[in-house]
């Protein structure tokens, strides 16, 4: 019990949640402004882990250089998608529709590729380094610099994404483009400029948080699926375009997955994300969206 | 182009039962890979070529069947075993049917691979609760019968698609993939036939998992529950293409001998190539291999 | 009891009152017009005889049997059978499958194979789209997609069919032979429709009785003449 209602387990949990917030922020851009379920979050995430491994062992570059490689490079990433494979359809209203239906299928073999492709050239096998390890001891909680610099790097980009989306012109535009994709084209939003801005953004944000997650835990090319669910879980439980909601409900699926794992065991961890996943699926199916948007 | 369909079908079936009496443990071996992804990708094609409702979780019913049939393995006789391989993936089916088949779109298709990744990690917990990290299994019958066995299964699932699309519920789960409130209206009962055509895809998958099982003679739930086998599905249905019988078939003919090519050297590179086939061919080829052969035989 | 009677239905959605104790009685065989302005009521009064939404209060009887919470499938097994006002196709599916599917599907369950094929027969004969069976039914005008709903409730065996703005986006010679498929379907076969138009003079000519809906109420009912002479009517309808 006291392990319970100490706060190295609510740092803990403020670690991972907003971990979780951000990395559910950049799919819940994608899929506001796309409408494009992308599975191959994780697998973004993956590569900004990746890429932060190597400059640090190789180059013996630190991770908060290696935010802005991993988030240039995926951000490219979603340039290269949205040329290569979406813009021509989106433009097609005949061609869309098929492809909403099967652009999820279409992720998942990007995500394959993207796994398989990291395994061939680096192999399957776990690997991780040491950075900003050392323990720092405040009000009895232990913490690492690491997950200190995760926490703060995780929180600042989910509260200046609010910012952003509250305060400046184009933050407002993407607002209605989730909001009334119809309309706000009506109103002269140019989606074919907002567009591939977000989606790289999104991606970038998913690089960074592939950083984050290096820093503190073991990498391997098929990491990445754990997080596309969790980002799912995020944003269905906190509504799409709900960006304000959505860091909560990262924040709070953050506090029920520590909480849970450290009244169970770690091994109940994934049945415990898996479980919540298709829960909330199926008690809240396919309405979320659109009630979210709704109201 | 019908008659040349059920030459080519017969000729495969006919092809396959033959193959054991050479013997040949190679020709055997990757018969027995061709029939299996014939029967999953049929088995798949029976719930989402015909209702558009994709499922990326089909190896939750591959795994359960796995599952039951080691554990009756030695207690009752191989043949009652893979039975009750399929009944428990068709009864699993049956009860999840109703509520995961209220869900549509591309929430479909991801629940069904959080669904099969949730009862992979409940399976994974409760064999290492028993202290048991991996089965191994005795008793297996002769490979020659295995192979025998999952031929049967793959012209089975061939004869059951075939039966699907031409029947009444075949009609039925069309209009249910154009338009499920158009269908509900003029008397498609939607949520029976979908359930059904849900349980009937669910079937010979379990059946599958238990041949597949007994040969490699080994029971792990990580691989028995893999992923990669509903993504293989998918991609052998899709590439194959999803408005006719024999799509399935020509997909996973393409990809087994890609497999045999590529799988015991470059297993990734394998992979790689299936995802970037599989890209393609929605985006360019969406009636598949089997559009393709209609053009080439000037029809369609 | 009448063929289609209707007691007391209502509709809340939130704090909207889409249906406020409305009664409506069809008789065997007649054709039974729906009037009134956009958001009177009148779609989710068909919803609600269909199945597709559940009245909050009231109660649905059809051929002396009560219908209110079966499922939209049942009800048309039972013998009714909707159109939509927004066309849905079977888009994938040739126009002759279209009306296949309502064939084995609808009333007409367990018909043999021969007396289906002259029900989908009959149903694309009497709206003219025998000429374009094979074609898909993505690729018919939106005049033949109208057409098409109404061959495919008629496939069903549907005894009574409710018609959502058939007419909308039709031209007068189009409507004319509208108007003549319905009479004719009336007089060969018995079909009793309920139809919802806006084109009013369509209505006043077809309609053996007329209900008017207001905001979710019943405020008036009688003969397309009698309904031509009600001032109510005419003022909030006309304006």
């Amino acid at each position: 019990m006291d392990t319970l209602l100490s706060g190295q387990l609510l740092f803990a949990a403020l670690v991972s949640g907003s971990l979780y917030a951000l990395i559910a922020l950049g799919l819940n851009l994608v899929y506001g402004t796309l409408r494009l379920l992308n599975i191959a979050h994780g697998d973004l995430v993956m590569i900004g882990a990746y890429t932060a491994f190597w400059l640090f062992t190789l180059l013996s570059i630190p991770p908060v250089v290696s935010f802005f490689v991993a988030a240039a490079l995926c951000a490219l990433l979603g340039w290269a998608v949205y040329e290569g494979m979406f813009r021509r359809l989106l433009a097609n209203p005949g061609l869309a529709k098929r492809v909403e239906a099967n652009s999820l299928i279409l992720f998942y073999g990007i995500s394959v590729i993207l796994q398989n492709l990291t395994a061939l050239a680096f192999t399957s096998s776990s690997r991780g380094y040491q950075y900003l390890d050392t323990v720092i001891t405040w009000q009895g909680v232990s913490m690492t610099g690491n997950r200190l610099l995760s926490l703060g790097v995780a929180g600042g980009i989910c509260i200046a994404a609010l910012l952003f989306l509250r305060f400046h012109l184009f933050g407002w535009e993407l607002r209605a483009v989730i909001q009334r994709r119809e309309a706000a084209q009506i109103v002269g939003v140019n989606l074919n400029r907002v567009q591939p801005i977000i989606i790289c953004a999104g991606f970038a944000i998913a690089g960074i948080a592939g950083v984050l997650v290096s820093m503190t835990e073991q990498i391997t090319p098929f990491m990445g699926f754990p997080f596309t669910i969790i980002a799912f879980v995020v944003i269905i439980i906190g509504g799409l375009g709900n960006i304000g909601a959505g860091v909560l409900a990262g924040l709070s699926l953050g506090l029920i997955e520590t909480y849970g794992v450290a009244l169970t065991s770690p091994g109940y961890r994934s049945i415990l994300i898996y479980g919540l996943f298709v829960a909330v699926l199926l008690i809240r199916p396919e309405g979320i969206f659109t009630k979210a948007v709704r109201s | 182009m019908k008659a040349l369909d059920i030459i080519f079908g017969l000729a495969l079936a006919i092809g396959g039962l033959l193959v054991p009496l050479s013997g040949d443990a190679y020709l055997m071996g990757l018969v027995f890979q061709l029939a299996m992804w014939i029967a999953l990708a049929q088995s798949w094609s029976m719930l989402s070529s015909t209702t558009g409702y994709l499922s990326l979780g089909h190896a939750v019913f591959y795994g359960i069947g796995a599952y039951v049939c080691v554990l009756l393995t030695g207690v009752v006789p191989f043949g009652v075993a893979l039975a009750a391989g399929a009944a428990a993936s068709a009864v699993f089916a049956g009860l999840i049917g109703l509520p995961v088949l209220r869900v549509q779109g591309p929430y479909f298709v991801i629940l069904t691979y959080g669904l099969a990744e949730l009862v992979r990690n409940v399976v994974m917990r409760i064999e290492s609760a028993l202290g048991s990290f991996g089965r191994m299994i005795f008793m297996v019958p002769s490979f020659e019968v295995l192979v025998w066995c999952m031929v049967a299964l793959g012209i089975l699932a061939t004869l059951g698609a075939a039966a699907v699309r031409h029947s009444a519920l075949g009609a039925g789960l069309a209009a249910i993939r154009e338009n499920e409130v158009a269908a509900e209206t003029v008397g498609v009962p939607v949520a029976r036939l979908k359930l059904l055509a849900f349980v009937a895809s669910a079937t010979i998958p379990g059946a599958v998992g238990g041949l597949a099982l007994l040969r490699t003679g080994y029971f792990e739930p990580a691989q028995a529950f893999d992923p990669v086998i509903s993504f293989t599905i998918v991609t052998m249905a899709l590439v194959g293409g999803t408005e006719t019988v024999r799509g399935p078939v020509l997909g996973a003919l393409g990809f087994t001998l890609l497999s045999e090519a590529l799988w015991s050297s470059l297993p990734q590179l394998y992979m790689i190539v299936l995802g970037l086939t599989l890209i393609a061919f929605i985006l360019f080829v969406p009636r598949g291999l089997s559009g393709l052969a209609d053009r080439a035989l000037g029809r369609g | 009891m009448a063929f289609l009677d209707v007691r007391g239905v209502s509709k809340r959605f939130g704090g909207l009152m889409a249906l406020n104790n409305v009664d409506m009685s069809v008789e065997k065989g007649e054709i039974f017009g729906l009037m009134g302005a956009n958001g009177a009521g009148k779609t989710t009064l068909f919803s609600v005889i269909a199945g597709h939404v559940a009245p909050t209060t009231g109660e649905v009887h059809f051929n002396g049997r009560r219908i209110t919470g079966l499922s939209p499938s049942r009800i048309c097994r039972a013998g009714i059978c909707r159109t939509f006002q927004i066309v849905r196709p079977f888009a994938g599916l040739s126009v002759e499958e279209n009306v296949r599917v309502a064939a084995i599907y609808g009333s007409g369950r367990g018909r043999s194979r021969a007396s289906r094929d002259t029900l989908v027969n009959e149903a694309l004969e009497s709206v003219g789209l025998t000429r374009q069976r094979a074609g898909l039914a993505g690729g018919l005008t939106l005049s033949g997609q109208k057409r098409l709903e109404i061959a495919r409730a008629l496939a069903t065996g549907a005894d009574l069919v409710m018609l959502d703005e058939v007419m909308a986006g039709l031209n007068p010679t189009e409507i004319g032979e509208m108007l003549e498929t319905l009479a004719e379907l009336r007089r060969s076969r018995g079909i009793t429709f309920v139809i919802v138009e806006h084109v009013i003079g369509a209505l006043m000519t077809l309609s053996d009785r007329i209900l008017v809906l207001h905001h979710g109420e019943r405020i008036a009912f009688g003969t397309p003449e009698e309904i031509g002479r009600n001032k109510h009517v005419e003022e909030v309808y006309f304006g």
